[in-house]
This record gives C-alpha cells, structure tokens and sequence, in this order.
C-alpha cells in the first residue's frame, strides 16, 4: 500500500511506529520466554506476548527507556494472571491437548503433562514476586534486568531468589 | 520413586518463536481493533508488579505535604524549621476539601524531587535496619492468622523536595476551575518550602504483590480490595519542612482562604495549638472514624473505616512516626502496635 493508498482510507488506524517495530523484534522472543516458563504452553506463551505488546502499544511510547523492563514484568504478571484465572482453564485443555499431539512418545508427553500441571498449581500458590523472580530468571534474564523489572536492589537479588527456589520446592512437593 | 519437578524442568526448555510472524499478528490485530499508539514523552512509570504500599505511601505522603502546608505556623526569617512534628492530631475531612485545588499542590507552584520517593523491597528486617539507618522495630504480638514468615520488607530512602510557590500557576490552575483564587502575596509568590520525609521501613504481612491494579491486565478494585493486605507496618522519620523566609501564618492563612476551603476545616486547621509539631492527620468523615488513644504511653490516632474492615493506628515518638494498619480489629491493632520493640 502506498502512502496516498493509505491516506484516502478513512478513518484511518495510524501505522505502527518504527520505534514499537524495533522493540517488538528485539524484545518478542523474550516476553514469549518468560510467559512460558509460567505457562508452559507455547501458544499460551504467545496469546499472553500479544497481550502485553497491545497493553504496551496503546499506554506507552515505543522508545521509552523502561519499555524492556515493563515488558519483562508485564509478561511475568499476565501468565501468572492466566493460570490463576478460572475463565482461561477450558481454553488451556484445548491447547494441551494439542501439546499431547506433537509429542510422539505418549508415555514422555502424559509425564510433561503432569509435570505442566505440577509446576502451574505450585506457582499459584506462590507469591508473585517470587514466581515472577523464578520465570525471569530462568528465562535467562540478568540481575541488573530483573531488578528494573521488579523493582528490587540488584545486591538483594540472589537472596530473594534462593528464598523463591526454596518456596518452589516446598509448593512442588506439597 | 518419581522426582518432583524442579522449576527448570525440560518443559521449559527454550521456545522458538517466529518473530516476524507474531509481528504481522500484531499489525493484523491493530488494523482490526483500531489500536492508536501511545503519543507524547514516556512518562513516570510504575511497573505493573509494584507493591500496593507504594502507591499508599504515596497517596498518604502528598495528603500529609497539603495539611503539613495548611498548619505551618511561626515566623520565619531565614532558613527555619517550620514543621517537626512531635506529636500526631486527627483533622476532620469532608468530600468537598478533598476536591478543592489544595489537595493538590501543584495548583500553587513547582514541586521539584531532589530525591524521588523510590521505594524498593528488601529480604528482611536486618537489612531494611541496614538500608534505611533506623533502628527498625518488630512486632511482637501478631494477630490470629499473620505469621511472621508472612513478612515482606520495604525501605524508602530519605525523600527531599522544593516547592516554590507561584502567583501565575496559582491563576492559572483556578482559572481551569472557573475561580477567581485570592491575589497570592508578593513575599509567598516566589518563595520555598524544603520538605524532607523518610526515610522509612514497611513491612507487609501477605502477599503484597496479588491483585494489584496493572497497566496490563487491569485488575478490579474489587481485587484490589480483596489483596488488602492483614497487616502493615510503618515506621519512619517524621516529615520536616523548612522556609525560606515566607511569613507562614501569612502562608496559613492565604491558604485556608482558597475558594473551596470549608470553614469547617479552616477551623479545625486553626484550632491544632502547635502547628509547627503537630502532624495532622487527614480523616475522611464519610469514609472513616477517629478517636485519640494511648499508645507505646504517647497519644496516637486510631481510625477506623465505616465498614469496619480496617483499621489503622498512627502515633509518633522520638522523632519516628508510626503506623500499624490492617483488615484487623481495634484490638488487634492495639496489641501490634504496643508490642513494637
């Protein structure tokens, strides 16, 4: 579509700003990541990734210096949110459903399975900020990004982390 | 035997995503929905997890700058310490006062942080002693159901700010609300409050961070209501403000004369007997109760809010202003609060 193709459209919606274009490229992978290790469901990782980007897209400037940080808690935040949320569960079945599909051994994917469902009802037990801290984490962000997403001291970051790993394993195992 | 899983579990194990894929997503989704891009300068951003006190505290400081403003006192020449508070005193305030242009600051002039109110949590008491150089004080009685390892610590380092006061802002701002505010005096227009406050420790019993209101998902007041955490605990430096040579019975007076004021509370104001050391704290009529008790053997004031849900004690002593709140009852507030050591 050229520029005069797109001017006569009316009311047109404007063009997606080059500075939200570049973020998203840069930061995707990452906010998908993170979802996931809450999730633990590719698509799901991936409807939550499009809901911070829209959530992002409609409140904040694209070239804001906090943008990776919003992003990175945000998409912390919503997983979290949605494995807590009872509205989402029959959405969630359908998608494991599909998960079981892919896998070729049934007796590995029924394992993944259980193991999904174990981790899911442990972070929803856990508080938020340490479940957050952990799908951060482990989804190979750094001190200095957790602490700007999370609103901690970078020094106290290693304390609330092994004090998030104990709490997964207490709610793990209960 | 079958392990538990560990949070690294090969579940997880790194996505592949197609970038350039979602992103035509993203584009097919803001034509359909008519998405507008943000516009303007990034402004101050709060993260969507950020601990509910954060906002409190802030919400609770600029009420407690307006009051401190409206009880100041004495004669200043210099540099003067014109508001130390010593003790603490409940001041009556109604939905109207609430609305008026002095519940907001900036209606008369320049707020300017040398040193932002930037609250961050910490693993424990010991290093929110560390952090913030009080000496901290933990409860020793807990009520039925609050645990000790239910604690969440919070520092807020010491906080300085400027206000200079201005005649144009003042006209400006009552302008926008159709008013016509008293001429501000040559001497106020132009001169400036030094405020300190902090720095603090919080400590939340709970989970702080549930439910909190997010710029992403957008959580109802009703699960902002329902995270309200069993027990919060503060204690910090009791908020100093100096003058830099305005005449402040003149500032007092100036203010209370701002259309909008009540005469109810203009008189509640001018009825503190110490301004300059007494901390006012505000009560919503229709929403809360007060009354004077002992605490800790000084006055405090406990409120308590009209559904009965919360409550929340506040006192001073040594220099340090304190408060104990919660869904709690009074006598459950009382017993936190006098346990503090």
């Amino acid at each position: 579509m050229t520029a005069i193709e797109g001017a006569r459209r009316a009311p047109a919606v404007p063009a997606m700003p080059a500075a939200f274009e570049s973020l998203f490229r840069r930061e995707y992978a990452r906010v998908v990541a993170i979802a996931h290790r809450i999730v633990r469901d590719v698509d799901e990782a991936e409807d939550v990734a499009q809901d911070v980007f829209v959530s992002f897209y409609k409140r904040h400037p694209g070239d804001a210096g906090y943008a990776p940080a919003w992003l990175h808690a945000a998409a912390a935040h919503t997983a979290l949110n949605v494995i807590r949320s009872r509205s989402r569960r029959s959405r969630r079945e359908e998608s494991h459903g599909r998960e079981v599909d892919r896998a070729v051994d049934p007796a590995e994917s029924a394992e993944r399975a259980e193991t999904r469902h174990a981790v899911r009802a442990a972070l929803t037990r856990m508080d938020e900020r340490s479940a957050s801290l952990l799908a951060l984490r482990y989804s190979g962000l750094s001190y200095d990004e957790i602490a700007a997403a999370l609103g901690l001291r970078k020094s106290s970051i290693g304390t609330f982390l092994s004090r998030a790993e104990d709490a997964f394993r207490k709610e793990v195992t209960r | 035997m079958i392990q538990p899983p560990t949070f690294d579990s090969p579940d997880a194990e790194i996505v592949r995503v197609d970038t350039e894929r979602a992103l035509e997503e993203m584009r097919r989704r803001i034509e359909r929905e008519g998405m507008r891009p943000a516009a303007g300068t990034p402004g101050i951003v709060r993260m969507p997890v950020v601990s509910l006190w954060v906002k409190g505290l802030a919400a609770a400081a600029s009420v407690v700058l307006v009051l401190t403003l409206l009880t100041v006192s004495g004669v200043a020449e210099t540099i003067l310490t014109i508001f130390e508070p010593k003790q603490v005193t409940a001041v009556a305030i109604t939905p109207t006062d609430i609305q008026t242009a002095i519940s907001d600051l900036r209606s008369f002039g320049t707020l300017t942080w040398s040193a932002q109110p930037n609250p961050y949590a910490v693993p424990d008491a010991q290093t929110a002693a560390k952090e913030s150089g009080l000496a901290v004080r933990v409860a020793g009685t807990l009520p039925a159901g609050v645990t000790a390892a239910m604690a969440h610590w919070g520092v807020m380092p010491k906080t300085t700010a400027t206000f200079t006061f201005s005649a144009d802002t003042t006209r400006a701002s009552a302008a926008k609300l159709g008013r016509t505010p008293p001429p501000m005096p040559a001497n106020i227009d132009g001169s400036k409050l030094f405020i300190t406050g902090g720095p603090a420790v919080v400590t939340i019993y709970g989970d702080e961070t549930h439910g909190v209101p997010t710029g992403a998902t957008g959580a109802s007041a009703a699960d902002a209501l329902a995270s309200l955490p069993h027990l919060v605990i503060a204690q910090g430096k009791a908020p100093v403000v100096q003058s830099d040579g305005v005449t402040v019975e003149q500032l007092q007076a100036y203010l209370l004369s701002q259309p909008g004021v009540t005469p109810g509370l203009a008189a509640e104001i001018k009825a503190i007997k110490d301004p300059s050391s007494t901390l006012p704290i505000p009560i919503p009529v229709n929403m809360a109760t007060s009354k004077n008790v002992t605490v800790q053997g000084v006055q405090g004031v406990f409120v308590g809010d009209s559904t009965g849900l919360g409550s929340a004690l506040i006192w001073e002593k040594d220099g340090i202003v304190y408060g104990v709140a919660g869904t709690l009852t009074e006598s459950e507030i009382m017993a936190v609060a006098n346990s503090l050591h």
